[in-house]
């Protein structure tokens, strides 16, 4: 059976905002590591790992392997009950029809709790190999969020071009164009704010800006995002979530049809 | 008949029998300002010795008023009114008399009423004292011959009649006594004729004039409602614009009774309201008038279809009715319905019209039947391919609403997102 406790309901509640807008349905995979999540858009053209080490939890404790099929507006619907700083138990049996979620009020004696049945989930899983990437740019999630934002409010792709001189998202829209360079920038009072990009071939590659937008759902979860990118393998965008726990997204470049 | 517009004030039609009543308009009477103008249609046979006068009515037994001409005979008024709900008024404009020019020349009637004299038999005058006069029969019912003088007298009787002032004239007397002996079996005793009423000879009488009118078609509204309405059979079930006329048959029964019934029902009518407005006029029925035409659709096709025999029948039936109802009293008419069918009485055989209407109510309370089923069934029948319907356009709107709560506004979203020039992830990632 799995029983996992975790000090602040915080982190679920937003790595289930950050995906939902993305998968509907998808299996939460419990083993003794901890519980993982992959899942893909409508499309195909995106994909969400994420990965909740045991460490994350105090307790942890998952005897098998367990899916849980989630739909995800569901979860959300019972963990709008929960507040940010409620200690949440995820609890389930070992072949389980049900999910158990209590949620414990540290201030005061209020304890809620909530069963969300599961779903049978057909998900095939991909191997993602790790991957050298090309450039590696470390930035704030803010400041990622806001590019993303203000370009699309001008057109559908965004092309991220990484280069010595530093990183440029432009984009072509029927208005106008626009574009925005960030250079390596290091603020040593306020780390968030780093800019730090690692290159070892300038890259520039098209993606659709819908989806980057929705990455950035995940922006509460972390001050630093980290984008990765190389010819010919999908972008990765990720946050990192306490320890070495994360959130991945990783989304196809658009090839081709440039207009 | 011409057209005149003599105008009359009910006084003098009631009491004063000297005034001649004229046909041609030069014969103006003093204008009596609270007796407003008739205008009446008088037929031109009538002399100068015509009078309006009060007899009993022979349906009713009530004073009612007629034309007695000596010459021409005997005529009943017609009141034709216009219907209430469209007021209208005769202007009437005297021709203007050279030696009275201060006199008012025309003036506007309150009511659009018009009273048109027709001829009537004398007979049915004179039948109420042939029938029901209990000195006209012995005291084991048969009945006696009599006199002129005696079947008269019983006539007489009331008060508020002419009859005895009118049978002083040689002439109307002869045409009363002629009509009389139409009907009547007669004996000579002595120099005095007498009298005893033969309902045979009455049936061939009232045949004789149902006969002529029925040989032509009846006044159309008649011939709707008494004549094809009656005939028609049912119509074919499998229609379903039919259904609403058939209902509306099914509601007037169709038997013959209902058919007098109604007659004689619009004909009291009619009578009480002439009554009221004015008792100048005999009540003669109205009921074709007042019958609303509701025309049949003969498009539709029928089950079965009268011959030409049986629907000359059914019209001698209803004008015999029709004359019944307008100038016999109900019992005698009664009476004469119920040997009218005796085919020894009428020597008319209604047996091709009994037999079709018989064969009718058969076929329609078959219709009925089957109609009924046919509305249960085919309205079941409806019910449940509308509910299926209908459950399978709920089931498909919840689910799709239900695949929608599941799926957050986001993923909505991103279904309309351009993915043109994306490869798929598994191209990218190979399956563990």
């Amino acid at each position: 059976m799995l029983e996992a406790r975790l000090e602040q309901a915080n982190i679920l509640k937003k790595v289930v905002d950050a995906i939902k807008d993305l998968v509907q349905d998808c299996n939460f995979d419990c083993n003794d590591s901890g519980v993982a999540l992959q899942a893909m858009d409508n499309s195909h053209v995106a994909l969400v790992s994420m990965m909740l080490k045991a460490e994350a939890f105090s307790p942890y404790r998952c005897d098998r392997n367990i899916a849980l099929g989630v739909n995800l507006t569901s979860l959300t619907k019972v963990l709008r009950a929960a507040q940010n700083e409620d200690v949440l138990t995820m609890k389930a049996e070992d072949a389980p029809d049900s999910l158990n979620l209590v949620f414990e009020s540290s201030d005061n004696d209020r304890i809620s709790e909530y069963d969300l049945k599961l779903m049978d989930i057909d998900q095939e899983h991909l191997g993602i190999p790790e991957t050298e990437y090309a450039a590696t740019i470390a930035m704030p999630a803010a400041e990622f969020k806001r590019i993303c934002t203000d370009l699309a409010a001008m057109s559908e792709s965004v092309t991220i071009d990484a280069s010595k001189d530093g990183i440029k998202f432009s984009c072509n829209g029927d208005i106008g164009n626009g574009a925005v360079t960030l250079r390596s920038h290091s603020n040593v009072e306020k780390p968030e704010n780093n800019v730090d990009i690692e290159l070892t071939e300038p890259v520039a590659l098209t993606f659709s800006l819908k989806y980057l937008v929705n990455f950035c759902k995940a922006s509460a979860l972390s001050n630093q995002v980290k984008i990765c990118l190389s010819n010919e393998v999908p972008l990765l965008v990720e946050y990192n979530l306490s320890g070495s726990s994360y959130l991945r997204f990783y989304l196809a470049p658009k090839i081709g049809d440039e207009e | 008949m011409a057209r005149t517009r003599s105008t009359k004030a009910a006084s003098a039609a009631n009491g004063d029998q000297s005034q001649p009543v004229a046909t041609k308009s030069k014969y103006s009477p003093p204008v009596d300002s609270n007796e407003p103008s008739r205008v009446f249609i008088l037929p031109t046979k009538a002399t100068s010795a015509a009078r309006i006068i009060l007899l009993l009515n022979p349906r009713y037994s009530k004073p009612t008023k007629y034309l007695l001409c000596p010459e021409s005979g005997l005529y009943e008024f017609t009141q034709i009114a216009a219907p209430k709900t469209t007021p209208r008024s005769w202007l009437i404009e005297r021709k203007p008399a050279a030696t009275e020019e201060a006199e008012v020349q025309a003036q506007i009637t309150n009511g659009a009423d018009l009273f048109i004299a027709t001829p009537v038999d004398p007979l049915f005058v004179v039948l109420p004292a042939l029938t029901s006069s209990t000195a006209s029969k012995s005291d084991d019912g048969k009945r006696l011959f009599l006199t002129s003088e005696d079947h008269f007298d019983s006539l007489s009787d009331s008060a508020s009649t002419h009859f005895s002032e009118v049978l002083r004239c040689e002439k109307t007397r002869t045409l009363f006594e002629a009509r009389m002996g139409a009907i009547c079996d007669t004996v000579e005793a002595g120099d005095e004729k007498m009298f005893r009423l033969n309902e045979k000879k009455l049936i061939e009488q009232i045949l004789l004039k149902a006969k002529a009118l029925g040989s032509t078609p009846l006044p159309p509204s008649m011939e709707d409602k008494f004549v094809k309405k009656v005939l028609e059979a049912p119509l074919s079930v499998q229609k379903s614009d039919v259904i609403k006329t058939e209902t509306k048959e099914g509601h007037d029964a169709p038997s013959l009774e209902s058919v007098e019934s109604q007659s004689s029902v619009s004909t009291v009518d009619s009578a009480t309201t002439v009554d009221s407005t004015s008792s100048l006029a005999s009540a003669a029925s109205t009921a074709a008038t007042s019958v609303s035409g509701d025309a049949v659709e003969d498009s539709v096709s029928t089950a079965m279809k009268a011959s030409d025999d049986v629907v000359a029948l059914q019209r001698l039936k209803v004008a015999f009715s029709f004359i019944c109802s307008g100038h016999v009293s109900p019992t005698t008419a009664t009476r004469l319905e119920g040997l009218l069918k005796e085919r020894n009485m009428s020597g008319v055989d209604f047996a091709p019209l009994e037999a079709y209407l018989t064969e009718l109510a058969k076929l329609r309370a078959e219709a009925a039947s089957a109609r009924s089923m046919a509305d249960y069934s085919g309205k079941r029948h409806l019910d449940d391919e509308a509910e299926e319907a209908r459950a399978e356009k709920k089931r498909k709107l919840e689910e799709e609403k239900k695949r929608k709560a599941s799926a957050s506004r986001g993923v909505r979203e991103l279904k309309k997102v351009n993915t043109s020039g994306m490869k798929k992830m598994s191209d990218f990632f190979k399956k563990k």
